[in-house]
């Protein structure tokens, strides 16, 4: 396996990004084909990428303040680091290969500050279920189809909205998992939880999630036979 | 009336579950015969099968632009004047 060459990346993130193959800093490197060299311009920064990196980093921590945090780093991180920018790829991808690094710091450091609070974590599934662990109120049927649904901007504002009401830490699991892709495995290293927990964190997730969409955007078609 | 050995409450979990690792063989026969019998269960299988390709797709290469509000103002004009003043100490060294 390679290790990552860049200066951004902790050890951690060198095994992940080998795992994933993700970071666009390596692919600059190993870029044979030798294109003009761009220059950057921090001074375009804030106008050019910063709605894009904002929402792209909106969509992954789900919190404003720390997207707007991350945001900024980032141009803090590239503006430190220009010297080592090649121009194998564009600033824009470059820009967004640091903001990755520094949204797996943020939820890095967020889950040792939150290790004491995964107790408190409610546990709503159980209220779906009776004593004997059948449905109190099953599913209903939706009414959908995915490719019309995605076109939707509502659809994705209303799923954004769910996910904003998962609990922080179960949402970031989620997040990593069905967003990004990252496996269980690379999960846990970066939330440092155990296996286990990371299950029932996506289970949890994806469970209060599909009830936040069948209340809020699903139409239930009539009669609700399957 | 019996679900095999996994209540409802089970097999939603062990579904999830199915989703991020391989599940042992009896698992997998324990969902089956629960989900031929029970319409909730195959319905909570169908819609998380659902939301994964959603989210799957949902990321910046095809998703509508507009969704999250810009950047604010003030965000904004303090990362300008971040930037603006971290250059000129850039070029000072």
């Amino acid at each position: 396996m390679r290790a990552c060459t860049c200066r951004i990346c902790s050890p951690v993130e060198r095994q992940l990004i080998n795992a994933s193959s993700s970071c666009e800093l390596i692919r600059m490197n190993e870029s044979k084909k030798e294109k003009e060299v761009q220059d950057l311009d921090p001074k375009l920064w804030v106008d050019q990428y910063g709605d894009y990196l904002y929402a792209f980093a909106l969509t992954r921590l789900v919190d404003r303040n720390a997207a707007e945090d991350v945001v900024q780093e980032t141009f803090v991180s590239a503006l430190h680091s220009m010297k080592n920018f090649r121009g194998h790829s564009s600033e824009k991808t470059w820009l967004t290969s640091i903001l990755k690094h520094k949204i797996l710091d943020h939820f890095r450091k967020k889950s040792r500050e939150e290790k004491h609070h995964f107790e408190t974590v409610g546990d709503n599934i159980r209220q779906l279920f009776d004593g004997k662990g059948h449905w109190k109120e099953g599913p209903e049927k939706w009414k959908t189809s995915p490719k019309k649904l995605f076109e939707q901007k509502e659809f994705l504002k209303t799923l954004y909205a769910c996910l904003e009401e998962l609990s922080r830490r179960v949402a970031k699991a989620f997040v990593l998992r069905e967003i990004d892709g990252l496996s269980t495995e690379e999960i846990c290293k970066v939330l440092d939880i155990s296996a286990t927990n990371c299950w029932v964190m996506l289970y949890r997730a994806r469970t209060l999630l599909r009830q936040c969409l069948e209340l809020n955007w699903f139409e239930i078609s009539p009669g609700g036979a399957s | 009336m019996h679900h095999w050995m996994f209540n409802c409450h089970e097999v939603t979990r062990l579904v999830s579950e199915s989703l991020d690792r391989k599940l042992p063989l009896y698992q997998r026969m324990g969902i089956r015969m629960h989900l031929l019998m029970c319409k909730f269960c195959s319905r909570y299988r169908k819609q998380l099968l659902l939301m994964k390709e959603i989210l799957t797709r949902y990321n910046e290469s095809d998703r509508p632009k507009d969704i999250f509000e810009p950047l604010s103002e003030e965000a904004r004009k303090r990362m300008k004047h971040l930037l603006s003043h971290l250059e000129g100490h850039n070029h000072v060294h």
